[in-house]
């Protein structure tokens, strides 16, 4: 794990950041006690000073917002940079978005997001997505494991020699990806491949790691010049 | 020149460089026949009575040349805006604002003032010429003193009409725009004078033909480069109306769209505000509309196998109000074969969209060697013995169809859900005879294997 995993199963404390009010209150009223809302934002600004003040376990964090330096949600991500729960684990960023497009995409896992799903996903859903992302795991939506094997060359057949690599996908994580794209849950991924749960989540970080350092080319280029279907 | 920037360059200029003195303007408000002498008397800082005083007497006292100045100033001199002269102390009410707009309608096109003034300048030049001539025939005083006095009118007005900001918007070149610009004014007026002084001391009679011809293109030469600032200014006018037609022809066109998209799905979702599936279905069909109008680049729908699956999947969305989440990898153009997997893509994700429960997600990598395409429903899945009748079509014209086409179909019953998975093969020979519909009623049961 690259990360500390949190023990606590206390209640997850959140932030939200959208600068649709309507939105924010459908999310709340998704969300049940045991993920409490300390604090919402509208803007880069807002969020970062509220970010700064509540130190939440969980960001849960729109792409497109007003304010910063025009960057939406990574530059709530940049701004908060180094901020810590009370417990000292780092604050978690979940992507959320109506946009489908993939700069948007790239931008924010860079910039540090522990995933990234669309605002279409059902409650339970984000109830489990939220969960995993406090836990320190990856949250990867279907069009996010697209995304990485279109930019990382593996649906092409590219595959790593090497775990370490940072420009391709293991064989083993290319089946993860493939799995998540297909709409397989975590715990489907794990039967399916005859591997633990955790095998899974580890897999599915180790791709978000190399989303954020991977230098490859294609990466940048192929979210600059395409939108995701 | 006339670019974009030069226009935010101007005004920012204007605001932010020292300005002395206000620019010359014809203060038609405050004024009592065009508001030359109150323009005048705002812009030199004296009294407007003594600049009145002062034209009367020069027009009574030097033959009409006040009058001329008059004239010449107001062809040449814009129209103050609204508010420019607000600070400026006001006299009585205008008794003749109507002889203003009178006269002003008068002159061509009424609002132009950059074409006005042109033709003030042109006026003014063709003036001078003909005092020129009329200077061989008839030799007074007058006829020095009055091409004298239209010069220098000119030259006086051409220099007060170019501030700082001006010289830089029409040379638009910030580095040397002001030396310039003080230099092309400057050789104007230095022509201007040498004309005059030619004409002033050239010898009578036809041996000074050369030199009225020299001092006439001097003038001729100066007056040009006093004019060139208007000319531009007509120039740059007409660049900016032209980007204020393309930006309003953008406008209209996203107006329309809007309003045929977004407004009319608005109207709808209010009247039927009471049908949350109804509604829900609405804003998901104009969202999808809107973000491929905001998104899309203009691409075509049908020409790639991943345009088409997501049509697709839209299509069904539409009709059913279930979405379905299409993650495509990879593309491939779309012939026969490609065609047919859509098409059992299609039929796959109809039966889950209609038998299965949400969420329904689609999968299909283009990769090196084949196509692989996924679908996945969280339905209870169903006993491939006990298909129902209506079912039979649906599994033929998935399973058969693609088999026809050298690929393979499996459907896989989940711990939760089922996923009709498809492979297809590419580069290979097209068969022509593949493109048959399908005879749903007699075609056999394909054995699907379970997980």
């Amino acid at each position: 794990m690259p990360e500390p995993r949190a023990t606590t199963h206390g209640p997850i404390r959140l932030v939200l950041v959208d600068d649709h009010r309507m939105f924010r209150a459908g999310v709340r009223t998704e969300l049940d006690d045991s993920l409490p809302v300390v604090g919402e934002a509208g803007d880069v600004d807002t969020a970062v000073e509220v970010i700064r003040r509540e130190r939440p376990d969980v960001v849960l964090l729109d792409v497109h917002l007003p304010g910063g330096n025009g960057r939406g949600g990574t530059d709530v991500i940049l701004g908060c940079a180094g901020t810590t729960t009370e417990s000292g684990a780092p604050v978690r960023f979940l992507a959320l978005s109506v946009s489908d497009a993939a700069e948007d995409v790239i931008s924010v896992i860079r910039a540090g997001a522990r995933g990234y799903v669309t605002k279409t996903i059902v409650g339970e859903d984000l109830v489990t997505a939220i969960h995993r992302v406090a836990d320190g795991d990856a949250v990867f939506s279907p069009r996010l494991a697209g995304f990485v094997l279109d930019a990382f060359g593996a649906a092409a057949g590219e595959i790593a020699e090497v775990d370490s690599e940072l420009d391709r996908l293991s064989a083993r994580e290319r089946e993860v990806m493939r799995l998540i794209a297909r709409g397989y849950q975590y715990k489907e991924v794990a039967k399916e491949l005859f591997i633990s749960v955790k095998t899974v989540e580890t897999h599915v970080s180790s791709v978000l790691r190399k989303l954020q350092l991977s230098s490859r080319h294609e990466l940048t280029a192929w979210a600059m010049n395409r939108h995701l279907l | 020149m006339g670019q974009d920037g030069s226009v935010p360059a101007y005004e920012n200029a204007s605001k932010e460089s020292p300005q002395p003195r206000p620019r010359l303007r014809r203060s038609v408000e405050d004024g009592w026949i065009a508001g030359v002498c109150a323009g005048l008397a705002h812009h030199l800082g004296f009294d407007v009575r003594v600049v009145r005083a002062t034209f009367v007497l020069g027009t009574i006292l030097l033959n009409g040349l006040g009058l001329l100045a008059y004239l010449v100033i107001w062809a040449l001199t814009p129209q103050a805006l609204d508010g420019e002269h607000a600070d400026a102390p006001r006299p009585a009410p205008t008794s003749l604002p109507r002889l203003d707009r009178a006269i002003r309608a008068l002159r061509t096109s009424g609002r132009d003032e950059a074409f006005g003034n042109v033709l003030g300048g042109l006026a003014l030049v063709v003036l001078g010429a003909a005092l020129l001539l009329e200077r061989h025939g008839v030799n007074l005083r007058l006829g020095l003193v009055l091409p004298l006095g239209v010069i220098v009118v000119g030259a006086v007005i051409g220099w007060s009409q170019l501030d700082r900001a001006e010289r830089s918007s029409w040379l638009n070149e910030s580095s040397f725009s002001g030396r310039r610009g003080v230099l092309r004014v400057g050789v104007g007026l230095v022509l201007t004078i040498i004309g005059v002084l030619l004409l002033a001391t050239q010898e009578r009679g036809w041996a000074g033909m050369g030199d009225a011809a020299l001092s006439a293109l001097a003038v001729l030469t100066g007056a040009v480069v006093i004019l060139t600032p208007w000319g531009l200014r007509l120039w740059e006018k007409v660049k900016r109306e032209q980007a204020q037609a393309i930006r309003a022809t953008e406008r209209a066109d996203i107006a329309a769209h809007l309003h045929d998209s977004v407004l009319q799905t608005l109207a709808l979702i209010q009247r039927k505000a009471d049908d949350p599936a109804q509604v829900q279905r609405l804003a998901r069909a104009q969202e999808r509309e809107l973000r491929a109008w905001l998104y899309g680049g203009g691409q075509s729908a049908e020409t790639t196998l991943a345009a088409a699956a997501k049509a697709a999947a839209d299509d069904l969305e539409d009709r059913y109000g279930v979405p379905v989440e299409v993650v495509v990898t990879g593309d491939h153009p779309l012939d026969p074969d490609t065609q047919a997997l859509v098409r059992a893509l299609t039929e796959a994700m109809s039966n889950a969209v209609r038998h299965a429960r949400p969420p329904v997600s689609a999968y299909v990598e283009c990769g090196a060697s084949g196509i692989e395409a996924f679908v996945r429903d969280h339905g209870d899945g169903f006993d491939l013995d006990a298909v129902p009748a209506d079912r039979l079509g649906v599994r033929g014209s998935i399973v058969e169809r693609i088999e026809r086409h050298g690929g393979t179909a499996r459907i896989r019953r989940l711990s939760d859900g089922t996923e009709v998975a498809l492979t297809l093969p590419v580069h290979r020979p097209v068969n022509q005879s593949l493109n048959q519909p399908v005879n749903q009623q007699t075609l056999p049961l394909k054995e699907a294997h379970d997980a």
